[in-house]
């Protein structure tokens, strides 16, 4: 069970850090009609993606959490729980960089 | 309405801001009962029985924060625009990706604290502090829009 959510959290980590690298939203949360649209990445007005790149990941974790089998990657767990975290937080600071520059 | 629900989400961010920063000092301790500071009492705490705590509220703070996301877009997010404020606009674009980040890490957070094995330990360790720093982050970021909002209007 343990293993099983870890993978969940890994899996969804790095699924959220491409859907936003690459616009994957699941959805689109459309603000002036107040409606989601799916599998789409723009809205006629403004738009939150925001929603739908948590929800692709959610649903990426799931995935591999019913395809991974968690004795393949036990060994590595321990510290692919930090480490990886850790890559993905230094990817947004150098995504986001460019509101910096 | 808006106002209330933005109260609230301050409120059970400083909750939440608590609980991990007591976790991560009590995960980086050596557990010392004889050492005497207020600093080396705060940290002789069982780690283990805020991890439940801690994920209760950064679930609340996380749905009030998406409820109140769509005000900040209509609101919030133009009048930094118009104003030039670029590097305000990034970091909040850094706290919606942590908090993401931070709210789909809770599972392994939560399952880390319940493994009693060693193997763990610096995992547990680390991914606490990490969770604690995308909090701090989210945290003083909110505060800081909220009162470049309050300035200006």
């Amino acid at each position: 069970m343990s293993a099983r959510l870890m993978v969940f959290s890994l899996a969804a980590a790095i699924a959220y850090t491409l859907a936003y690298y690459f616009d994957w939203p699941l959805f689109v949360y459309d603000l002036t009609g107040g409606e989601l649209r799916f599998f789409a990445t723009t809205a006629s007005g403004p738009a939150i993606l925001w929603y739908g790149w948590l929800m692709t990941a959610i649903l990426a974790g799931l995935v591999a959490t019913l395809l991974v089998p968690p004795r393949l990657i036990e060994r590595f767990l321990p510290d692919l729980l930090w480490f990886v975290p850790a890559v993905l937080i230094v990817a947004a600071l150098l995504y986001e960089k460019r509101w910096f520059l | 309405m808006i106002t209330a629900l933005l109260i609230l989400h301050g409120l059970a961010a400083v909750g939440l801001l608590g609980a991990i920063t007591h976790q991560a000092l009590a995960a980086a301790a050596r557990q010392d009962i004889r050492r005497r500071s207020f600093f080396a009492r705060f940290r002789v705490t069982d780690g283990a029985l805020y991890s439940n705590a801690v994920v209760v509220l950064f679930v609340l703070v996380g749905a009030m924060g998406a409820m109140l996301y769509p005000q900040y877009r209509i609101t919030v997010r133009p009048m930094l625009q118009t104003m030039d404020l670029r590097a305000a606009n990034g970091v909040f674009e850094l706290k919606e990706h942590f908090s993401a980040l931070a709210l789909v890490l809770l599972p392994a957070y939560w399952a880390t604290w319940r493994q009693s094995a060693s193997d763990y330990a610096t995992a547990r360790k680390w991914l606490t502090w990490i969770l604690a720093g995308l909090v701090w982050w989210n945290f003083v970021i909110g505060q800081l829009l909220a009162a470049i909002k309050g300035l200006v209007l």
